[in-house]
């Protein structure tokens, strides 16, 4: 009979929270893909990871919370661990060393919060329309001082329930940091729920405006600027 | 380059996988182009899940790139979404590296794997935004060549390639950059570089000969028109496969392809000579790496790629000269380094106890042995030397050690096929669930699967088989049902092929040079990605043959005669048409034909080329 790998090995590991990049051509890199991605960096980095045991042993990988496709990022977290002590600028270097073009780390510390406490993201999203600026901008301020922003939101089905669609109210769940018009482009600092609990990405925002609107996006960049705790503080 | 990055970014957010359509992955070969004299798109015509996953490509890819002055780019075929887009937009097919359109490239290279890809060559083409015609692209650059299996009869294709290459690329490539680069200083023409080209052996140039046909429809010659094309095109061989280019280094997908794993070839050729099977001829003869060359390959490519499986691929693994020994020695570095061994085409009869133990420590996975045929008689006809005894001794140790799953792949409509060996198909299903009620209950899994597939025989250029007829579909489809009458146990599933496909394929597989018309105009139907079910149109395929006035029967299911001049004898693949028509008689008299380990059997192969049994000369 074969036996489970590693199985009653004490090893004793290390953790680390590393802060991380993705961007330029990464950004297309899904969630899905971005753990595989990240595990054969590691590997190719030979930096001494923690794996798990049992009948298929693999590396220990966990990213406290997923990035949307496309979204650009330098505060991203990914937490790992390794079998021997090593200092953070040691990690940090040898991992850069492997890395694919538009993903690389820049910095390492022990986790402190766990990311069941992560509960809002803060993004900056530069965003053009096939309307003038002007018009786009007036549109903007009228979608965000209404009364309530519904948004289609897609059921999961589970026992009992049908797939489908409700429709939810997420003008109280977000805040609107600033907006603003640069280069004909409306430019908007916006703080939405993440986390387990509730998570609200930036395009069911922006498609949300699009038919308040009757707008199509031209150009769109997307970029998270900070992961927050629910009691305000940053999560790393 | 940044210009259209500009204009292909915003298109990504709306399509499908977008990680397949904007490169950058590890591996990935940047250079200068200020800097680099010789540009090279490789295309894969399908999707970048499966060109990935390719191997030649990678091969060439590495090699091309060796030179600091070529640059060698992928370029893949986009799924329809994608290309929706592309169209709409005026973004022209471009390469991932450089993310410049191709049309601008030096050379725009196809590998043809397999038949049902040709719609895809055309579409690129004209993605790309040239003629798919050769005759209509007119100037030096780019120069469209194929390689690849299928290339051992292009003539179904041979109206869009400047030129093809035959068999394995290593050297040739290397030869064929070569000139082009001696030749581009002096700004020739297509047509001067083509005839120097055509001195290259291996080098196919289709416009240098011309097809002169028979009253009833077969070819009656194909001679050269000019003086620097051979009568006879030979393909390449590499003699020292020990010495050869192999990558140190692939690029590694973001996204997940079919293969996604290190994957590091063993062996070239194949020592078996099942009659059906194109690649146990067209890649002879066998020749292997040694145990030294592999252990190290293993390693430099799960080092570079991260990858935690690497796969030891060739057309039968187990056929290595030392297999048990070369096992031993790459699991002492894959279990310390938490890499899976993989080891695909295990031929069952060469399947040790040990081998099993082996793989088992892996992982169970299910088991797969494809008999081919229902009847030991058929299985002689075809020359796949595995019996009923030996496919029961495997399942009997596979079901004691835990084993619930069988996959059994078979095809139909093969030479002397009568109802009996047909109905041999359920009959070993049947048996193979017996023997799983027969293992001791407290050794076997908790249930039994057997899984029966069928595929449809499509007779293939320089295999025995060549001179055969394809069952026609109605045939086909009356054996299907014989098969799902007569599956008496829940146990046992079966799933067969579409008929429609294989017709098709068989038609392209030994066309002649009137059936590009055919590919030409189902594909200004609309056809393209043909191996995709959910993209294949038999209707509009229809409507093309019949307006080109190609009746498909010619091709496909009429028995040729074994002094026919095939649309391929003007190439050479080693293999003489003597010991394809005596293999072919044997073949219907059901005698089996010895393999090259056990002895030579005269396939016309010289010993030259560097066989590791061949003795002939």
């Amino acid at each position: 009979m074969a036996q489970p790998k590693n199985q009653n090995l004490i090893i004793e590991r290390w953790d680390y929270r590393l802060t991380f990049a993705k961007e330029g051509r990464a950004r297309y890199i899904s969630h899905l893909d971005l753990m595989r991605t990240m595990q054969r960096a590691i590997k190719r980095a030979r930096v001494p990871i923690w794996y798990t045991q049992g009948f298929n042993p693999h590396a220990y990988l966990m990213f406290p919370l997923a990035l949307p496709l496309g979204t650009d990022s330098e505060i991203e977290t990914l937490d790992i661990a390794l079998t021997e002590d090593w200092d953070f600028d040691r990690l940090v270097k040898q991992l850069n060393g492997s890395m694919p073009e538009g993903l690389y780390f820049v910095s390492a510390a022990r986790p402190v919060r766990s990311h069941k406490d992560i509960a809002a993201a803060r993004y900056e999203i530069e965003v053009s329309f096939d309307k003038p600026a002007e018009e786009i901008k007036a549109l903007f301020d009228s979608f965000v001082s209404g009364e309530t922003i519904e948004i289609e939101k897609r059921l999961k089905p589970k026992k009992g329930r049908k797939p489908g669609v409700k429709l939810v109210d997420i003008k109280p769940l977000m805040t609107l940091n600033s907006c603003s018009l640069r280069d004909d482009k409306l430019f908007i600092d916006i703080t939405l729920p993440a986390g387990v609990e509730n998570n609200i990405n930036t395009g069911v925002v922006i498609d949300a405006f699009c038919t308040f609107a009757k707008a199509e996006i031209a150009e769109i960049y997307t970029k998270r600027t900070n992961i927050l705790c629910k009691d305000g503080e940053n999560f790393t | 380059m940044e210009e259209l990055k500009r204009r292909i970014e915003p298109l990504l957010l709306k399509t499908q996988k977008p990680a397949r359509y904007i490169g950058g992955e590890l591996g990935s070969v940047i250079k200068d182009r200020s800097k680099v004299d010789v540009r090279f798109a490789f295309c894969f015509p399908d999707v970048y899940d499966v060109g990935m996953s390719h191997l030649g490509m990678k091969i060439l890819y590495g090699l091309k790139n060796a030179r600091e002055n070529w640059w060698c780019e992928r370029v893949f075929m986009p799924e329809k979404d994608f290309e929706q887009q592309m169209r709409e937009n005026d973004i022209p097919l471009y390469a991932l590296e450089s993310l410049d359109p191709i049309r601008d490239f030096d050379f725009i290279g196809f590998t043809l794997q397999y038949e049902l890809s040709y719609t895809n060559v055309l579409e690129m083409l004209d993605l790309a935004g040239l003629p798919v015609l050769a005759k209509d692209r007119t100037s030096l650059t780019p120069i469209v060549i194929g390689g690849g299996p299928c290339v051992c009869n292009p003539e179904p294709v041979a109206d869009f390639f400047d030129l093809f290459v035959l068999g394995e690329g290593e050297e040739l490539n290397i030869e064929l950059l070569e000139l082009y680069e001696r030749m581009k200083p002096d700004n020739p023409t297509k047509q001067e570089f083509l005839r120097e080209a055509a001195k290259i052996e291996g080098v196919y140039v289709p416009s240098f000969y011309d097809v002169d046909y028979n009253d009833d429809g077969t070819v009656r010659s194909i001679t050269p028109n000019c003086e620097t094309a051979p009568e006879k095109i030979r393909k390449r061989v590499i003699r020292d496969f020990d010495k050869v280019y192999y990558p140190d280094s692939f690029v590694v997908p973001f996204t997940s392809i079919v293969h996604d794993r290190a994957v590091v070839e063993v062996l070239r050729g194949c020592i078996r000579g099942c009659r059906f099977c194109q690649a146990g001829f067209i890649y002879r003869p066998f020749r292997e790496k040694g145990i030294d060359t592999i252990e190290q390959q293993t390693k430099a490519l799960c080092e570079q790629t991260g990858y935690e499986q690497v796969s030891l691929s060739s057309l039968s693994t187990s056929d290595y000269t030392e297999i048990e020994k070369l096992l031993a020695t790459l699991a002492d570095y894959t279990d310390k380094e938490n890499v899976n061994l993989s080891l695909p085409s295990l031929r069952i009869d060469s399947f040790s106890e040990e081998l099993l133990e082996r793989i088992a420590s892996v992982r169970k996975s299910g088991l797969t042995f494809a008999p081919e045929a229902g009847t030991q008689r058929l299985r002689d006809v075809i020359n796949k030397n595995i019996t009923e005894e030996e496919i029961m001794h495997t399942c009997r140790m596979a079901f004691a050690a835990g084993y619930g799953t069988v996959k059994l792949y078979f095809m139909l409509g093969l030479p002397d096929e009568t109802d009996e060996d047909v109905l041999g198909i359920p009959d070993l299903a049947h048996k193979i669930v017996d023997l799983y009620y027969e293992t001791p209950r407290e050794l076997r899994a908790s249930s039994i699967q057997v899984s029966l597939s069928t595929a449809t025989f499509v007779p293939k250029p320089f295999t025995p088989f060549e001179f055969e007829p394809q069952a026609t579909p109605e045939e086909i489809d009356r054996k299907q049902k014989l098969i799902l009458d007569n599956i008496h146990s829940k146990k046992v599933k079966f799933s067969y092929h579409q008929q429609p496909v294989s017709k098709l394929e068989a038609v392209l597989a030994r066309g002649d040079r009137r059936v590009c018309k055919a590919v030409y105009a189902a594909w200004k139907k609309g056809c393209t990605l043909d191996s995709w079910d959910e993209h294949f149109r038999p209707e509009l395929w229809d409507e093309a043959f019949a307006e080109c006035g190609i009746y498909r029967e010619f091709y496909a299911n009429r028995r040729r005669e074994y002094d026919e001049v095939m649309p391929w004898s003007h190439l050479d693949y080693l293999v003489s048409r003597e010991f394809l028509i005596r293999e072919n008689k044997k073949a219907h008299q059901a005698i089996t034909t010895r393999n090259c380990c056990e002895g030579c059997s005269g396939c016309g192969i010289s010993k030259d080329y560097g066989g590791y049994y061949c003795k002939g000369s």
